[in-house]
């Protein structure tokens, strides 16, 4: 078995919504069916028991290798806690050659997997060993490694189940939300409006106090120290008890509470002064440590914090009471699960002393042993949520608190006695508030209820049901893509949005060009979504990037197919017929949002079947709107844009819009029968986004297919009182397109210009001289350096057979170099007359005919 | 006789805020002369010289006479050695680098006792510009030697540790000019600007709206660089690197000419441009991974000229250009002779943190070292005559380009800030012509930079400075905003911290989220937060920087406005209920009524023109102020009919009256509403010039009438039943 090919799909694709591995596997005959090969699956459930059935229960037939290694990769993954489901082997037209796709949820975690997977067949091929424990721990651990931590975690999965799109900025915690001008930034709990500067505050604890101080929330006195001396200087003039701590840690390093006496505080400022120079003395607060959390301005989780303690049992001593504790699942060594382990450490020796006990000793039962003065969870302290008990004074001090530093999302600490009653009663107070808080104590803290905390971010992040979302129009087809891409950018444009586009030119925002060459991918249509200005988003979206990786978005509100025809690069990718070509092109309609809508060409029987797959609504268009599939829409009330006397017409039940052809310079009064199609599906599209009619109406007006607008599509010159048009069609459908809007047109004598691009069969080079011959009284047959791949004159010769059975060509010369063609062809033209020149390399060759019309 | 010759300073106090003096803080200090008082300045042989000698910038103040050398007059024709030692303290001030210029100093009711006042910027600096001015004064007395250079160093040293960095105070200042308020938060450089609920934040050139994220994006530049290349910004293509011999291959991958830089590095700090060898590469890669202390970037080298560009809000306010730094050999001197023969002699470098150029040492810096070493020469190197040696490629981006940039280049360094989420950022950028389109040239954005230095624009080395202080305040409040919210101030003896607790109780039912302090205790929001006296500038800070308080109530005694000056610059309403005076105050050397005026002015001087003096008809001395007062006037009082009431209503101005057992607000000959005073408690009855006083000041806020009237019948007397 061979495994090539491996790809991620990171969007919705050709097999699911999901993203998965795709790899091409390529089964040695005898691997197509393994029940033939003696003892594979014994060895395989032996090594791997928890792989599923190779098929439903009392079905028959051949397994190939393939489908194994699917499902091993599957559940594998599985296995190691992966939240996946799908995966799907399928037949190519090679014989023993499948594709094999199977979902990920970790690009890095998936990849791995389809490698042990891989492993495990040839283990079970060859009896030879497999360590299912060591592959799963590989996989689990590369996947706590990569995958999002509990606090950004919870914060994306709130935005999911909103319908919020997201993306990982970084392989750590930083994630957008949105897409477009309306995206937001997170970092953990962190939010992109939280400035720097109130972190800055938070940091500084004397600071804080001052603001905290000036907000009439309660705070312990105290002051910054210079040395040892000044310290307990600064303790009698507070009182004891008191507490010493660096002025700007965080996690409770070099902290010492409960400081009863000189010589206790000495030995707590060396320790503070481990971490930083400047230290402070504060009253110390006895009572209950309390986190509370503010998102925004409202509390949304309360936690008791309690410091990592054992309960003697009479038998063991303390050390194996402590080993005992952290056998707990639940514990883990960093900030990854929802406790961590009891640390014993110097610190905790040092508690015990205190408490007069040694690590030996052997506590008698029911005694308690704490191992450290303060609780913060990652030495291994508890949480006991405290939500609803907390007093409506203790949380508007919080929320003062939070709002006086300037953090959007803050845990404040509190000590005091009980979160019942106020704290200015208890004489407790407010000892610290904190930037990019953690969340896991209140997500899953060890005594008490979850809180829903992400939720209550997100909804900071986006108010009033806002889903961060712009509009995205998808585009997709044989012909007409590029110029309907640019038309339906046009009219959002002309709406007041700075729209971001892709097509096979570049990549375009509010105008100005930040890309060039084919940018019909997901990479370019994933730089447009991120792009801070961009209010709606136009993605020519093309079969390549579809097969590589999947779209860009999760869904669209618009999707539209202009046609299929009779197809276009054929053979590449397994695709290799136009229905292949259809159920690819169909994955921008499976992927209309519910409330979105689907534009389709009426006509193309292999458009207009997507109908059913679509979530969202359809809008079909075609010229004629007796067509079937027209009518029947129109009677049930469904949205379809068609032409009537001479007016493009919207119409859905009552509904209706029309706009002259006459107004719309493009179709040439509706002469040119593929640019009213294209007109067509953007107003279809647009109106489907609700943009104003009179705006619709304006842009069309306005919009000029002109070379600055759209280079190589139907580029219209007037030179010497002839007409030139220049295009880059290239395939039959082009030429069916080109020659009706043509022969709409007025000209007395008719050339064409014409190459041929190599990568195409013979046959579809072929025909499209045929078309031509019918068309024109005169062809120009060129051949330039863009062979691509065949032998000089080859392509000339497909095009002279094509122009065997003309019916109108009269004439027919070969010239070798696109720019002497084009020459050539201007050179003879008299007014009146018409050429068509389908142009090779597009900007040299319109910028060339532009200076010969310039030049006149 | 020459033995008795001594200043004594008595005592020195800050004055926080807007005082006897003037309306900013200054120090006052108490100084006696003694034996001095009988040898004013003329009558000491040479001290004119000694001190013109000494100080010759003394010059410049004008003083009384109200001209150039007025001062210097001043002494030559006999003047007092407290008046000198004010002005010297002042120059000392000037020459350490913090400019004031208001001083005063007079006589008190002792013999030789004199009250003097300065203005400082800050405290610590004042407090030692006065120590040791009165040095040099008794030196220059005494004809004794006095080391300026020593004094005015260490005072400099104390101004650079202790006062506003530059980048700072300049955007406090262009906030001081659009009239809005500013409180130093910390001994740093985080400040407040403007009051309350209105105020924003500003730390050097990060503002309360500068995104802790985008700071962390703009920190990791290969994050950045991945989000500008896929929003179309160019920059230049790049890879980490680990190695030596991986510096090259990356080169090599990239093609030369290349850039190698520290990951982490700061402005030019251990960067070498347009390598080609393999050797040169790898000595860079050295050099970076020892000034970075870690990863290295090597980098598609651009050629062109480095520029920083500022952005604030979604603009170019300021544009700099780098430039290459190179010395021409006279066949005589080593390389590093020339850099100071013909580099550091331009004034305008230096090594501190004020001199906009760096001076330039070959023989320290390694970046020059091998810079030379690829040109094959060391810092001792001779060059022959007229032979040019670059010695620095990236030296200060200090000369400022911002009107020739184009719109194009501007453009991109906006996108470029605007991606990476910074409100104030400098983009850094590599351009071969600033002045041409971005897509007419190789160009491309090198780094994003939070919280930029603003110097390199404020002072730069070339051209014009640019004022990008102004537009960091433009982009934090709106043309119309100033940042405040409504003051109330209340002074006098009669009932203040009653009227003050009335007003905030009125403000408070009017919707606003109110902050009072007074002789009964602070209060916020309707809570009382301290029970003890409160009617000081401490408390007074604690509402203003409150980022909740929409109108803060004040009261201010005599005493306080002495003792600390008070806590807010300007106010909308001042109320004034009489001018008292009381022995308290002798301890300030205030004797008598008319100097007790003096103290209560105060109150009426920083009334803002938009705002209103309350003022007691009934009190002459109150009634005086009225002309003081910038904005208008509503005068209270029991009778219509006395000559002050009468004439300010018949002036078509409002005054607030007692008739037939009613408060009357009249607005000249209109009656805009009548307050019964039975629907009041006995106790607020019997008080009718407090409650009046308290109604005016509400009606200056324009709370409407009818609520002030439901305000009054619901306001309890007794703290502990009313939140205020």
């Amino acid at each position: 078995m061979e495994v090539n090919r491996i790809r991620a799909l990171r969007g919705p694709n050709l097999w699911s919504h999901h993203t998965a591995i795709q790899a091409v596997v390529s089964c040695s005959p005898s691997e197509c069916a393994i029940e033939n090969i003696t003892g594979f699956e014994v060895h395989l459930r032996a090594r791997f028991p928890e792989i599923s059935l190779f098929q439903p229960t009392g079905q028959v037939g051949s397994i190939p290798m393939a489908h194994v290694l699917e499902l091993a990769a599957l559940g594998l993954q599985a296995q190691a806690g992966c939240p996946v489901t799908f995966s799907c082997t399928t037949p190519t037209v090679d014989a023993c050659v499948y594709q094999v796709v199977v979902e990920y949820s970790e690009e890095a975690v998936g990849r791995l997997a389809m490698d042990l997977a891989q492993a495990l067949c040839q283990a079970a091929l060859d009896d030879s060993p497999f360590d299912l424990a060591h592959a799963l721990s590989q996989l689990r651990e590369l996947d706590e490694d990569v995958r999002l931590g509990p606090s950004t975690g919870c914060i994306v999965d709130a935005a999911v189940a909103r319908n919020i799109p997201f993306s990982r900025m970084t392989e750590g915690s930083m994630v957008r939300f949105g897409w477009g001008s309306k995206q937001r930034r997170i970092q953990a709990a962190e939010i992109d409006v939280t400035s720097a500067i109130s972190e800055a505050i938070a940091q500084d604890k004397e600071l804080t106090k001052k603001l905290l101080a000036a907000a009439g929330v309660p705070v312990p006195n105290g002051r910054a120290v210079t040395d040892a001396e000044d310290a307990w200087v600064a303790a009698c003039e507070i009182g004891l008890p008191v507490v010493v701590k660096p002025n700007d840690g965080n996690q409770g390093k070099g902290v010492t509470v409960n400081i009863t006496d000189k010589a206790h505080l000495l030995k707590a400022y060396a320790a503070a002064a481990e971490f930083r120079d400047d230290i402070l003395v504060e009253r110390y607060m006895p009572g209950n440590d309390f986190r509370l959390l503010v998102v925004g301005d409202k509390l949304v989780a309360a936690a008791r914090r309690d410091p990592p303690k054992v309960a003697g049992d009479g038998v063991h001593t303390i050390t194996e009471l402590v080993n005992l504790v952290n056998l707990d699942p639940r514990r883990g060594s960093g900030h990854s699960t929802s406790l961590t382990k009891m640390r014993f450490d110097d610190i905790a020796h040092a508690c015990l002393a205190s408490q007069g006990f040694s690590a030996d000793d052997i506590p008698a039962k029911g005694q308690r042993v704490n191992l450290r003065n303060n609780a913060n969870l990652s030495t291994g302290g508890s949480a006991t949520d405290v939500t609803d008990d907390v007093h409506p004074d203790v949380a508007a001090r919080a929320v003062a608190a939070a709002h006086m530093v300037g953090l959007d999302i803050c845990g404040v600490d509190v000590v005091c006695d009980s979160i019942l009653r106020p704290i200015e009663e208890q004489g407790g107070g407010i000892v610290e508030v904190n930037a990019a808080p953690g969340l896991r104590m209140h997500l899953s803290p060890s005594f008490g209820k979850g809180r829903p905390v992400g939720e209550a971010i997100i909804s900071t992040l986006f108010k009033n049901g806002q889903n961060g979302r712009i509009p995205i129009v998808a585009v997709t087809g044989t012909n007409g893509k590029t110029t309907t891409v640019r038309l339906i950018s046009h009219l959002l444009t002309q709406n007041g949005l700075c729209v971001g586009m892709t097509n096979t030119d570049g990549v375009y925002v509010g105008g100005n060009c930040i890309d060039t060459g084919d940018c019909s991918g997901p990479k370019s249509a994933r730089s447009v979504l991120l792009h801070p200005d961009v209010d709606a988003a136009v993605l020519e979206t093309a079969r390549g990037g579809v097969l590589r990786e999947g779209l860009a978005f999760d869904r669209c509100d618009v999707a539209v197919v202009t046609n299929v025809g009779s197809g276009d690069h054929l053979g590449l990718n397994y695709i290799t017929t136009v229905q292949d070509l259809a159920v690819l092109k169909r994955v921008i309609v499976q992927n209309v949002s519910p409330k979105g809508v689907a534009v389709l060409n009426a006509i193309d029987p292999n458009v207009s079947i997507m109908a059913s797959k679509c979530r969202g609504s359809v809008t079909f268009f075609a010229v004629d709107k007796y067509h079937p599939v027209m009518a029947t829409h129109r009677a049930q009330g469904q949205a379809v844009v068609y032409v009537e006397d001479g007016h493009v017409v919207a119409a859905k039940g009552d509904f209706q819009q029309k706009i002259a052809l006459a107004d719309i310079p493009i179709t040439l009064g509706g002469a040119i029968g593929f640019q009213v199609e294209n007109v067509m599906a953007s107003v279809a599209a647009v109106w489907a986004l609700g943009v104003d009619w009179d705006v619709i109406r304006q842009g069309l007006a306005l919009f000029a297919n002109d070379t600055d607008n759209a280079q190589g599509r139907f580029n219209l010159f007037q030179y010497r009182g002839a007409t030139v048009i220049a295009d880059y069609g290239h395939n039959p459908d082009a030429m069916v397109a080109l020659v009706q809007a043509v022969q709409a047109m007025p000209g007395t004598r008719r050339t064409v210009v014409i190459s041929g691009a190599g990568d195409r069969r013979d046959q579809d080079i072929r025909q499209q001289t045929e078309i031509l011959g019918d068309a024109f009284d005169e062809v120009i047959l060129y051949e330039d350096q863009c062979q691509r791949g065949r032998q000089d004159g080859e392509v000339i010769a497909l095009l002279r057979q094509g122009l065997a059975q003309a019916r109108r060509t009269t004439r027919s010369m070969e010239i070798h170099g696109e720019f002497l063609a084009i020459d050539t062809a201007m050179d003879k033209l008299a007014p009146g007359e018409l050429c068509l020149i389908l142009v090779d390399q597009v900007e040299e060759a319109l910028a060339h005919i532009a200076a010969r019309v310039a030049k006149g | 006789m020459t033995d008795k010759k001594n200043i004594e300073i008595l005592r020195v106090t800050h004055l926080r805020g807007p005082n006897i003096w003037t309306y900013r803080p200054v120090i006052e200090a108490w100084v006696d002369i003694g034996e001095l008082e009988n040898h004013p300045s003329n009558t000491i042989p040479g001290f004119y010289e000694r001190l013109s000698a000494l100080l010759p910038g003394l010059i410049e103040h004008h003083c009384s006479p109200g001209v150039r050398g007025g001062f210097l007059q001043r002494v030559q024709e006999g003047t007092w050695a407290a008046h000198i030692l004010e002005h010297v303290t002042l120059e000392l001030q000037n020459l350490a680098g913090m400019r004031t210029g208001f001083g005063k100093a007079r006589q008190t009711s002792k013999p030789g006792v004199y009250k003097i006042a300065f203005r400082t910027r800050q405290e610590q600096v004042g407090r030692e510009a006065l120590a040791a001015a009165r040095d040099l004064v008794m030196a220059a007395i005494h004809d004794t030697p006095y080391d300026i250079a020593t004094t005015v160093s260490h005072l400099r040293e104390k101004v650079d540790s202790l006062c506003l960095g530059p980048s700072t105070a300049h955007i406090v200042d262009a906030a001081t000019a659009r009239q809005i308020p500013s409180i130093r938060l910390t001994e740093g450089n985080l400040v407040q600007l403007g009051y309350g609920i209105n105020q924003r934040r500003i730390w050097t050139a990060e503002t309360d709206q500068t995104s802790a994220i985008a700071e962390e994006i703009a920190g990791d530049k290969d994050l950045t660089k991945s989000l500008l290349q896929s929003c179309g910004v160019a920059v230049p293509e790049g890879q980490l690197v680990r190695s030596a011999d991986e510096a090259w291959e990356a080169a090599q991958d990239i093609g030369v000419p290349v850039a190698v830089k520290p990951y982490d590095g700061n402005h030019g700090r251990g960067v070498s441009l347009d390598l080609h060898t393999q050797a040169d590469v790898e000595a860079a890669y050295r050099l970076a991974h020892r000034k970075g202390g870690g990863s290295v970037i090597v980098e598609k080298f651009i050629p062109g000229n480095e520029h920083r560009l500022l952005v604030v809000g979604k603009r170019v306010v300021a544009a700099a250009r780098g430039e290459t730094v190179s010395v021409i050999g006279d066949g005589i001197s080593t390389i590093d002779a020339l850099a100071d023969l013909q580099i550091n002699i331009d004034p305008r470098r230096g090594s501190g943190e004020d001199a906009p150029l760096n001076t330039v040492n070959p023989r320290e810096s390694a970046e020059v070292i091998l810079e030379l070493e690829r040109a094959g020469l060391t810092p001792e190197s001779i060059p022959a005559k007229d032979q040019k040696v670059l010695i620095q490629r990236n030296g200060n981006v200090a000369f400022d380009v911002t009107d020739i940039m184009h719109p194009t280049v501007a453009a991109t360094a906006a996108l470029a800030a605007r991606i990476v989420g910074l409100d104030i950022a400098g983009v850094d950028m590599v351009l071969e012509d600033i002045s041409k389109p971005m897509n007419s040239q190789r160009g491309a954005v090198i780094e994003v930079n939070a919280s930029p230095g603003l110097l390199a624009h404020i002072k730069p080395a070339q051209g014009q400075g640019q004022p990008v202080g102004k537009a960091v305040i433009d982009h934090l409040f709106h043309a119309e905003k100033d940042g405040r919210i409504p003051i109330i101030g209340i002074t006098g003896t009669q009932k203040t911290a009653r009227i003050a607790r009335l007003v905030a109780w009125l403000a408070h039912i009017s919707g606003k989220h109110v902050g009072l302090a007074c002789s009964e205790g602070l209060y916020l929001d309707g809570r009382q937060v301290v029970a003890t006296d409160c009617a000081h500038w401490e408390a007074g800070q604690r509402l203003l920087i409150n980022r909740s308080v929409q109108a803060a109530v004040f009261e201010n005694g005599s005493k306080m406005i002495l003792a600390e000056g008070l806590a807010y610059d300007k106010c909308s309403v001042g109320v004034i209920t009489d001018v008292s005076w009381h022995e308290s105050l002798s301890e300030f050397d205030i004797l008598d009524a008319e100097q007790a005026y003096k103290v209560v002015r105060t109150q009426v001087d920083v009334i803002l023109p938009s705002g209103t003096a309350v003022l007691n008809s009934a009190d002459p001395q109150v009634v005086e102020m009225a002309e003081l007062c910038d904005g208008k006037v509503i005068f209270y009082g029991l009778d219509p009919s006395q000559a002050t009431m009468a004439e300010h209503r018949a002036a078509g101005e409002r005054i607030v009256f007692v008739r037939d057992e009613q408060i009357v607000l009249a607005q000249g000959m209109e009656e805009i509403a009548l307050l019964p005073l039975a629907s009041l408690k006995p106790a607020k009855a019997s008080q009718p010039e407090m409650v009046m006083a308290a109604v005016a000041a509400a009606w200056a806020l324009n709370i409407p009438p009818e609520l002030i009237g439901a305000g009054l019948r619901t306001f309890e007397s007794s703290p502990k039943k009313t939140p205020y």
